[in-house]
C-alpha cells in the first residue's frame, strides 16, 4: 500500500464515502463506470476489480480472462453532483489482464504507451483544449430537432441568460473536481458554448475531458436543460470542435520555441506540424470518428477540411496561434479538426505519433497557407498542393486501414476493433433514408 | 671473467624468490642498505634479503625500498635511522613496509614520493571509522580548495597504505577479507565526509541554509569495499529549519516552503557536485575514485540531491525492484548523521515489503538475466565479477534471498553479504555446509581481487594471463609452491564451486523443507519454502513442495541420487515458461522409469540430457503427455546421436523392423506407433532446444507420417493378400496432397492422401493364360486394402492419431476411395476442375510402388503446371471459391484477424497466392515445380513475379503463422487454430519461438501486423486489387 493509496483511503473514512466509482473508457471513448463500497477499495488497489469486458465495446475477445479495473489512486475525488447524493467518489482505474499486465484494450494504456514513447525521447506532452458544445431544452424525443436554448452569438453577455447561469454553475463544479479553466464564452451559435481548460499533460488532460463531459451532462440537468457534445447538430450552424493546443516539453523547456525562428517555432516545432500535416488523413477516423463529425468538418465556415497550416489562419487545419513576446514556454500548435465526441485518449495519442514521426524522420514543413483555404478554387488547392482531409467516415476508415502509424500506435487489437465498429457505423448509416431525400425528392418522384 | 663470490649470493638471492639476482645483488650491496641483507657472499640469516623473499614481488619491493631510501636521504635524517633500524630487525614493521612495497607499484610510487609515510605501513594499526574521519577531515580543513584537495588524496594513500599493509601481512588472506573490506568503505566514507567539509568551504555561506548528507550505497554502503571502484552514493538535501516530515499537498505553507525548498535544493546541488568533484578530480596527487550518483531516484536524468519526502514519494509511486534491491546497502556515510537516519527511518521499511510487490518474480527473473549477461566473450574467462558465478551473481543471489525471507525474519537484515549469508545459514534458509562453501569461496575471489587491483590500484575484475603477473598474485595469496599455477587451480576449483551457486543457495534448502531430518538440524520451514518457490516462479507453491518431497523422500539410492539432482533440474524448471508442469512431469516421469537402471544414470552422468529433459518438460505439455505413455522415449537425451535428425530410410528401416517381429496386424502396428511415437517426442525435443528450424520440422515431421502411412500400406497389403492367399496382383501408392505432399506438416496436421494402385501393362496377346485376375476384382483388392490402411491408422491410440484424409480425390467425397492410374487418367482428362488442379500441385507420392509413382507424376505435371497457364475464367473461379471460403469455413467463434489458417493474412491466404502463381508461371519457371509453399515463393521471387518486399511480407507471415501453430501444439498438446488468446499461453508459445520470456502479448501483436500486411500483398497478388 503506498502513501497515495492510503490518502485516498484516510478520505474515505473522513469524508464518509458511501460509494466509489470506479471510471474507464471504452474504445469509442464512453465512460464506464463501476461502483465498489468502500471496503473493497483495499482489495482494488492490491489486485484491482475482476469484470466481464465481454460486454464493453472494444473490450470483448483480447483475452480470454476477466480483465481487472485497478484504480489510479492519483485521481481519487469526490464527485460534486447533487444526483449522485453525498459521499460518492470517483477514481480512473488502469485496465489490466488477469497477470496483472496492461490490457492492451485500454484506450487509456494506448495513450500511456505513446506518452512513454515521448518520454523515451526526452518529451513531455501537454495539451489545453478549447471545448464547445449546446444546449437544448430537455424533453425531445430522439429524431425531433433540438431547439437552443438561447439565439444568442458569439462572446454575447444575455441578461438573465440560462446560459450563464449555467457557465458559472459548470466553472465552479469543475474547479471542486480539481480541474482548471481558463476561460469560457457564449459560441457563435445559438445555445452553443465554449470553455477552454487549462493546459496539463496529454494523460491528465484526457482524464479531465472524459470527467468535463460527465459535470457538462449533469449541471445541465440540473438546471432542466440538455447538453450535447455531437459535433454539428444543427444543419445552419457552425459545430461544435475541440481545438486542441499541444506542447512538447523537455524538461522544463518548451522544444517548440525558438527566439528568432519565424512566428518563433523551432526546427522540431516545425517537424512536429510537419508530422501532423503529412498523416492527416490517416488519423481522422480517430480525431473524428463519427457519421456526423464530417457534416462539421465539410460545414464550410471556419472548419478545417483542408491539409494546411497557417499562423493565424483559422481557416487552417493547424494554426500556429500568435506569439506573446515573453511568452517562449507558451509556444504551441493549434489542431482544430478534432471534435469534442472523440475518444480524447485515442485522439491525443494518435497526434502525438504524427507529430513524433515527423520530429524522428524530420519531415520538412510545407509552405503556409496564407489565404482563406475555403475561398480557393479546387485548381488553386492543387497547384498549392494542398489535400483535402476524407470527406466521409467511410472515406477515413479506408485511409486508416493502410495505416502503419495507427496501428502501432493503437495496437493492433484497438486499431482492428476500430476499424471494423466504424465500418459497420458507415453500413448502418448509409441505408438511411433521410429528410433531405423525404424533403427534396418524395414531391417529384 | 665470472666472479665465484658473485655467483653464491646470486644463487641465494635466486632461490630466495629474486626474478633478477643480479640486479638484485646490486642493490642489497648498496652502500645505503650495507650489510643488512648480504655479509660478504653470504645471506644474513633473518635479514633483510630473506624478509624480502617472504613478499609477493621481492624485485619489485626492492626497487622500491632503494628509492624509499634515496628519498630519505635527501629528507631529514631521523627518519632514515628509523628505517635502518627497522629494516635491521625481524619483524612485523619490516614485514609490512616491504609486502606493500612487494604487492603494489602505486604504493611504491606513492612512498617514494612521500617518503616519511613509511612509518604508516611500518606502524600499521587498524583505525576505527571514527578516527580515519578524523584524519581526513583534519587533513583538508582550513585550507584552500587545490591544496584541500591534494592534501585528501595524499592523507587517503597515506592510510590506504595502513590497512594495504595489515591486509598483506594477516595470517590468512581469507581470514583478513572482511577487515580490510569494512575498513577501505570507512577510508572511503571519510574521504566523502572530508570532500563535505572541502564543499561546503566551495559553497560558501549558502551551506548554511541547508543540511546535506551523503547516504552511501552498493559495497561502500554494505562496508564491503574494494580497493578501487566507483563509490556509489545519494545525497539527502534539506533546507535548514524545515519542518521536513510535514507532508500532503493540503499543507497550507506548502508554497513558501516550497521556494525555500527550491532554493535549498539549488545550493544542494551545487554542494554535493562539489563533493563529487573533490573524489574523482585528478590533481598533482591523482585522483581517488569516481562517485557514482546514479542509483539515485530517476538515475542520472534526476536531479542529484532530494529532500527525505521527495525521495520518499519517489519509492512510493515510481520505484522499481532492483531500486529497494539497492537500498538493501544504504547507510549513512558523511555529512548530516541525523538527515541520514531520517531517511533512512522513511525508506528501510520499504525495502523490505519490496517482495510484496506486484511483479516482483518477473522483475527478479529479467534482473537474474541481466547479471547472467553483458560478459564480453574474450573476458569471459578471466572474470571475477561478472557472468554466470560471478561475485556479482553470489552479492545478487544472497540480496535476493534477503529479499525473500527479510519480509518476516529481521535477523536476514544486513547489508553486508557474508554477515547475510551467515544470518541465512543459522535461520536455515540455507545449508550450513553450502553456505560454508560460499563464504569461503566468496572471500578468495574478493582477496584475489583485491590484491590484483592493490598492484596499480586500477579499477580491474579480470585475473591476469602472464606468468609474471600469476606468479606475484599467488605469491600475494600465500602460495608459495608453483605460485603461479597454484594461483589459477585454486582459483578455478572455487569458480567451480561458486558455479553452483543457485542450487545450493536456492534449492537445496527447499529438499531439506521436506526432508526428514534430526530435530536439531536446522532447515527451511515449509512457509518459507514457499515464499521462495513462488519468489522462484512456481505458480503452485504448495504442490511443487508436494512433487519435492515425493521425489526425495525415503531412503532408496532412487530417493538419494534424486536429492542429488533435484536442486540443479529445480532451476531449470523455473527458468522455463511453466515451472509447475514441467516438475509435475518430471515427477510422473520418475516415477514410472525410478527404478530403471538407465533413467537416473543418464540424467546424473550424461552432460545435457538433464537440462534438456527439464527444458522439454517446461515447455512441452505435448512433450510430457508422449513421454508419460512411452517413457522409454526418454533414452534418446543420453543416445550419442539421439538428437539427430533421421532421415526418411532410417525411419522406413526401424519401422519395418518393427513390422518384422509380429505376426499379428495389430500388434505389428502397435510397434509402429511406438516407433511413431518415440519419433515425435525426438523431434519436438530438437524443436524445443533449437536444433531444428521451422522448414526442418515440417520435413521431420513429414517423414515420420510418410514412414507410417508406408508401414501402415504394407501391413494392409499383407493382411489382404493373406487372406487371399496369393499376391493382390497391382501395385499401390500413396499421393500426399497438402502440407503432406508439401513437406510441410505440422504436429498437428492431418494426413491428406490420394491412393493409386496399377496392375501394370497385361502381357500382350497371351490373355486367355493371363493369370491376372480382371480390372474389376484387383479394384475391389486395391479397396479393402485401402479399407484395412483406414482401419489401421484410424484405431485409436495413446498417442495423437494420424488422421487420414481422402477428400481431395476425384469427385470428392462421392468417388472411390483408389482408383486405378488409368482411371485418374481419363477422369483428369475429362473432368479436371480447377481446384483440382490447384490441389494438385501439392500432390507428391510419399509411399508405396515407386514406377507408379513416377507413372503418377508424369500424369499430373501437364495439368498443375499448364504451358498458357490459367484462362481468366479459371482465375476467376479460384477467385470466387477463396472467398466463399473466408466466409464459410471459419469455424464458428473463431476470429478472423487470428484464425492462423484461415484468418486474414493467415496460411490459407499466402498458400494461394503462392499456388496460383504456381498455375500460372511453373511451365516457363522450373523452379515454381515444387510442392512447398517457401521454395516456390522464393522462386517466385527471383523469377521477378513477387517483389522482395512481397516475397518477404508473404514469407514472415506463413513462417509466424506455422511456428505459432507447431509451438501451439508442443506447448499445450492440443492443436493451436488460432494466435492464443491466453496471457499464458501466448507467453508460452512465443518463448518456444524464441521470444524473451513476457512477450507473449508483444507476439500477437506481431502476428498481427505480420498478417495485416501479408493480406495487402494477397489483395493486389490473388485478387488483383490495385496496389496501395
Amino acid at each position: 500500500m503506498n502513501r497515495q493509496e492510503e490518502f485516498v483511503l484516510r478520505s474515505i473514512e473522513e469524508r464518509d464515502v458511501r460509494f466509489v466509482r470506479l471510471w474507464f473508457t471504452d474504445v469509442l471513448g464512453t465512460l464506464k463506470s463501476v461502483a465498489i463500497s468502500p471496503a473493497e477499495l483495499e482489495t482494488a488497489f492490491a489486485e484491482g476489480i475482476g469484470f466481464d469486458g465481454s460486454a464493453i465495446e472494444g473490450f470483448a475477445r483480447v483475452y480470454e480472462a476477466d480483465m481487472l479495473a485497478k484504480p489510479d489512486p492519483a485521481t481519487f475525488q469526490m464527485l460534486p453532483w447533487r444526483t449522485e447524493g453525498p459521499g460518492t467518489a470517483r477514481m480512473f482505474c488502469d485496465l489490466l489482464n488477469t497477470d496483472g499486465t496492461p490490457s492492451v484494450a485500454d484506450p487509456r494504456y494506448v495513450l500511456q504507451r505513446a506518452l512513454t514513447k515521448a518520454a523515451d525521447l526526452g518529451f513531455t506532452f501537454y495539451t489545453h483544449p478549447e471545448i464547445e458544445f449546446f444546449l437544448f431544452e430537455q424533453g425531445r424525443k430522439p429524431g425531433d430537432k433540438p431547439v437552443p436554448i438561447d439565439q444568442g452569438g458569439y462572446f454575447d453577455h444575455l441578461p438573465q441568460g440560462h446560459a450563464h447561469d449555467f457557465r458559472r454553475a459548470a466553472i465552479t463544479m469543475l474547479e471542486s473536481m480539481g480541474i482548471s479553466v481558463e476561460f469560457s464564452h457564449h459560441e457563435a451559435a445559438p445555445g452553443q458554448n465554449e470553455i477552454d481548460l487549462r493546459y496539463a499533460d496529454a494523460l491528465t488532460m484526457a482524464d479531465n475531458i472524459m470527467t468535463f463531459r460527465t459535470v457538462i451532462k449533469e449541471v445541465a440537468y440540473e438546471h432542466g436543460v440538455f447538453a450535447s457534445f455531437m459535433p454539428k447538430p444543427l444543419m445552419e450552424y457552425p459545430g461544435s470542435g475541440m481545438h486542441t493546443h499541444l506542447s512538447l516539453f523537455e524538461g522544463d523547456t518548451n522544444v517548440f520555441y525558438e527566439p528568432g525562428a519565424r512566428y518563433q517555432i523551432s526546427k522540431t516545432g516545425r517537424a512536429f506540424i510537419a508530422g501532423l500535416l503529412r498523416h492527416a488523413a490517416e488519423i481522422t477516423a480517430i480525431t473524428n470518428q463519427w457519421v456526423n463529425s464530417y457534416k462539421r468538418l465539410w460545414g464550410g465556415g471556419e472548419a478545417p477540411a483542408f491539409v494546411s497550416w497557417g499562423h493565424n489562419n483559422s481557416s487552417a487545419m493547424v494554426r500556429i496561434p500568435m506569439y506573446k513576446p515573453s511568452k517562449g514556454q507558451a509556444t504551441r500548435v493549434e489542431v482544430r479538426t478534432l471534435d469534442t465526441a472523440c475518444n480524447p485518449y485515442l485522439a491525443f495519442a494518435v497526434l502525438l505519433a504524427a507529430g513524433l514521426k515527423g520530429i524522428e524522420e524530420g519531415y520538412e514543413l510545407p509552405d503556409e497557407a496564407e489565404d482563406d483555404v475555403w475561398s480557393l478554387t479546387d485548381g488553386e488547392r492543387r497547384a498549392l498542393g494542398i489535400d483535402a482531409l476524407p470527406t466521409s467516415l467511410h472515406e477515413a476508415v479506408t485511409v486508416m486501414e493502410r495505416s502503419d502509424l495507427v496501428a502501432e500506435t493503437l495496437g493492433e487489437h484497438v486499431f482492428d476493433y476500430f476499424l471494423r465498429n466504424k465500418r459497420q457505423e458507415w453500413v448502418d448509416y448509409r441505408t438511411q433514408v433521410t429528410p433531405f431525400e423525404l424533403e427534396r425528392l418524395l414531391p417529384r418522384l | 671473467m665470472p666472479n665465484p663470490r658473485t655467483s653464491t649470493a646470486h644463487a641465494a638471492l635466486a632461490r630466495l624468490g629474486f626474478h633478477d639476482p643480479a640486479r638484485a645483488e646490486r642493490f642489497l650491496r648498496d652502500p645505503c642498505l650495507a650489510g643488512l641483507a648480504l655479509e660478504g657472499e653470504d645471506v644474513v640469516v633473518g635479514g633483510l634479503a630473506q624478509a624480502l623473499g617472504a613478499v609477493a614481488d621481492p624485485d619489485l619491493a626492492l626497487l622500491a625500498l632503494v628509492r624509499l631510501m634515496e628519498g630519505l636521504q635527501r629528507s631529514s635524517g631521523s627518519h632514515l635511522s628509523a628505517l635502518t633500524d627497522a629494516l635491521a630487525r625481524p619483524g612485523v614493521a619490516r614485514d609490512r613496509l616491504l609486502a606493500v612495497m612487494g604487492a603494489s607499484t602505486a604504493l611504491a610510487d606513492h612512498l617514494a614520493a612521500h617518503p616519511e609515510h613509511w612509518s604508516s605501513a611500518a606502524d600499521a594499526r587498524r583505525l576505527s571509522d571514527r578516527e580515519l574521519t578524523a584524519v581526513l577531515v583534519d587533513a583538508v580543513t582550513g585550507r584552500e580548495t587545490a591544496a584541500a584537495l591534494d592534501a585528501l588524496r595524499v592523507a587517503y594513500r597515506r592510510e590506504l597504505i595502513g590497512i594495504a599493509a595489515l591486509d598483506l601481512t594477516a595470517p590468512s588472506p581469507v581470514d583478513a577479507l572482511p577487515d580490510t573490506a569494512r575498513s577501505l568503505a570507512d577510508l572511503a566514507a571519510a574521504a566523502l565526509e572530508a570532500a563535505w567539509v572541502i564543499g561546503r568551504a566551495e559553497v560558501g555561506p549558502d551551506a548554511d541554509s541547508v543540511r546535506l548528507s551523503v547516504i552511501g550505497m552498493g559495497k561502500c554502503g554494505g562496508r564491503e569495499l574494494n580497493y578501487v571502484s566507483d563509490v556509489d552514493v545519494i545525497f539527502v538535501c534539506e533546507p535548514v529549519g524545515h519542518p521536513g516530515d510535514a507532508d500532503g499537498p493540503t499543507d497550507a505553507a506548502g508554497d513558501v516552503d516550497g521556494d525555500a525548498e527550491a532554493r535549498a535544493m539549488t545550493v544542494g546541488t551545487h554542494w554535493a557536485s562539489a563533493i563529487m568533484r573533490a573524489c574523482a578530480t585528478a590533481t598533482a596527487e591523482g585522483t581517488l575514485w569516481p562517485v557514482d550518483a546514479a542509483l539515485r531516484p530517476e538515475g542520472k536524468q534526476g536531479p542529484l540531491v532530494r529532500t527525505v519526502r521527495s525521495h520518499k514519494s519517489y519509492y512510493e509511486r515510481w520505484a522499481k525492484t532492483w531500486e529497494f534491491q539497492a537500498l538493501l546497502k544504504a547507510r549513512h556515510v558523511a555529512g548530516d548523521r541525523e538527515l541520514s537516519e531520517r531517511y533512512l527511518d522513511e525508506i528501510t521499511p520499504m525495502v523490505w515489503q519490496a517482495s510484496a510487490r506486484e511483479n516482483f518474480v518477473e522483475d527478479v527473473q529479467a534482473m537474474r538475466r541481466r547479471v547472467e549477461q553483458h560478459v564480453p566473450a574474450r573476458e569471459a574467462e578471466r572474470q571475477l565479477k561478472l557472468g554466470p558465478g560471478g561475485l556479482r551473481d553470489v552479492e545478487f543471489s544472497v540480496q535476493l534471498l534477503q529479499l525473500v525471507h527479510g519480509r518476516s525474519d529481521d535477523s536476514l537484515r544486513s547489508r553486508t553479504t557474508l554477515d547475510a549469508l551467515a544470518a541465512l545459514a543459522d535461520g536455515g534458509y540455507i545449508g550450513r555446509e553450502d553456505a560454508a562453501v560460499l563464504d569461503e569461496a566468496y572471500r578468495f575471489l574478493r582477496a584475489m581481487e583485491h590484491r590484483i587491483q592493490l598492484h596499480r590500484l586500477r579499477r580491474t575484475h579480470l585475473v591476469p594471463t602472464s606468468d609474471d603477473e600469476l606468479r606475484r598474485l599467488g605469491r600475494s595469496m600465500g602460495l608459495t609452491s608453483e605460485p603461479d599455477k597454484a594461483i589459477v587451480e585454486q582459483w578455478q576449483r572455487r569458480a567451480r564451486e561458486v558455479r553452483s551457486l543457485h542450487q545450493r543457495l536456492f534449492y537445496r534448502p527447499l529438499l531439506s523443507a521436506v526432508a526428514r531430518l534430526g530435530a536439531d538440524e536446522l532447515r527451511l520451514t515449509p512457509a518459507a519454502a514457499e515464499e521462495r518457490l513462488a519468489a522462484l516462479g512456481f505458480r503452485d507453491p504448495k504442490g511443487a513442495l508436494r512433487h519435492i518431497e515425493a521425489l526425495t523422500d525415503g531412503v532408496s539410492r532412487t530417493a538419494a541420487i534424486q536429492r542429488t539432482l533435484l536442486p540443479v533440474m529445480l532451476g531449470w524448471f523455473a527458468s522455463g515458461a511453466d515451472p509447475d508442469a514441467g516438475l509435475l512431469a518430471f515427477r510422473k516421469v520418475s516415477d514410472e522409469l525410478g527404478t530403471v537402471p538407465w533413467y537416473l544414470k543418464m540424467l546424473r552422468d550424461e552432460g545435457d540430457a538433464a537440462e534438456r529433459l527439464a527444458h522439454v518438460l517446461s515447455s512441452s505439455r505435448f512433450a510430457a503427455q508422449l513421454l508419460e505413455r512411452s517413457p522409454t522415449s526418454a533414452q534418446i537425451l543420453g543416445l550419442p546421436g539421439g538428437l539427430r535428425r533421421r532421415t526418411r530410410d532410417q525411419l522406413d528401416a526401424t519401422m519395418a523392423a518393427a513390422l518384422a517381429r509380429y505376426d499379428s496386424p495389430a500388434e505389428a502396428f502397435e510397434a509402429v506407433r511406438t516407433v511413431r511415437r518415440q519419433e515425435l517426442f525426438r523431434v519436438i525435443v530438437m524443436d524445443v532446444v533449437d536444433l531444428l528450424d521451422l522448414e526442418e520440422v515440417g520435413h521431420a515431421l513429414t517423414d515420420i507420417a510418410a514412414s507410417t502411412i508406408g508401414a501402415a500400406l504394407q501391413l494392409a497389403t499383407r493382411a489382404v493378400e493373406t487372406e487371399l492367399g496369393e499376391p493382390l496382383g497391382t501395385a499401390l501408392m500413396v499421393v500426399g496432397m497438402g502440407r503432406l505432399g508439401g513437406g510441410e506438416m505440422s504436429y498437428a496436421s492431418d494426413a491428406d492422401v490420394m491412393l493409386v494402385h496399377d496392375p501394370g501393362p497385361s502381357s500382350d496377346g497371351d490373355s486367355e493364360h493371363d493369370p491376372r485376375p480382371d480390372d474389376a476384382e484387383l479394384q475391389r483388392r486395391a479397396s479393402l486394402v485401402v479399407q484395412e490402411l483406414r482401419r489401421l491408422l484410424a484405431i485409436s491410440g495413446p498417442e495423437p492419431a494420424l488422421g487420414l484424409d481422402v477428400d481431395l480425390r476425384p469427385e470428392g467425397k462421392n468417388g472411390p476411395l483408389v482408383r486405378s492410374l488409368d482411371s485418374y487418367r481419363s477422369y483428369y482428362e475429362r473432368w479436371a476442375a480447377t481446384w483440382e488442379r490447384q490441389a494438385l500441385v501439392r500432390a507428391a507420392p510419399v509411399a508405396g510402388d515407386p514406377d507408379l509413382a513416377a507413372a503418377f507424376v508424369a500424369l499430373i505435371d501437364p495439368l498443375r503446371y499448364p504451358a498458357d497457364g490459367l484462362t481468366s475464367h479459371e482465375l476467376r473461379d479460384i477467385r470466387r471459391l477463396k472467398a466463399r471460403m473466408e466466409s464459410e469455413r471459419l469455424p464458428r467463434g473463431a476470429d478472423r484477424r487470428t484464425h492462423l489458417k484461415l484468418g486474414t493474412g493467415g496460411l490459407s491466404d499466402v498458400e494461394w497466392t503462392v499456388q496460383v502463381l504456381q498455375l500460372q508461371h511453373a511451365h516457363e519457371v522450373p523452379g515454381l515445380r515444387t510442392t512447398s509453399t517457401l521454395p516456390a515463393l522464393r522462386a517466385a521471387c527471383e523469377a521477378g513475379l513477387v517483389t522482395t518486399e512481397q516475397a518477404q511480407e508473404l514469407t514472415a507471415a506463413w513462417s509466424m503463422a506455422s511456428a505459432i501453430r507447431d509451438a501451439g501444439m508442443v506447448w499445450r498438446g492440443r492443436a493451436m487454430e488460432s494466435v492464443p488468446s491466453d496471457l499464458r499461453d501466448a507467453d508460452g508459445v512465443g518463448r518456444l519461438i524464441g521470444r524473451a520470456p513476457g512477450e507473449g502479448q508483444a507476439m500477437v501483436d506481431a502476428y498481427l501486423r505480420s498478417a495485416r500486411h501479408a493480406r495487402a500483398v494477397v489483395d493486389e497478388l490473388f485478387y488483383g486489387d490495385t496496389p496501395r
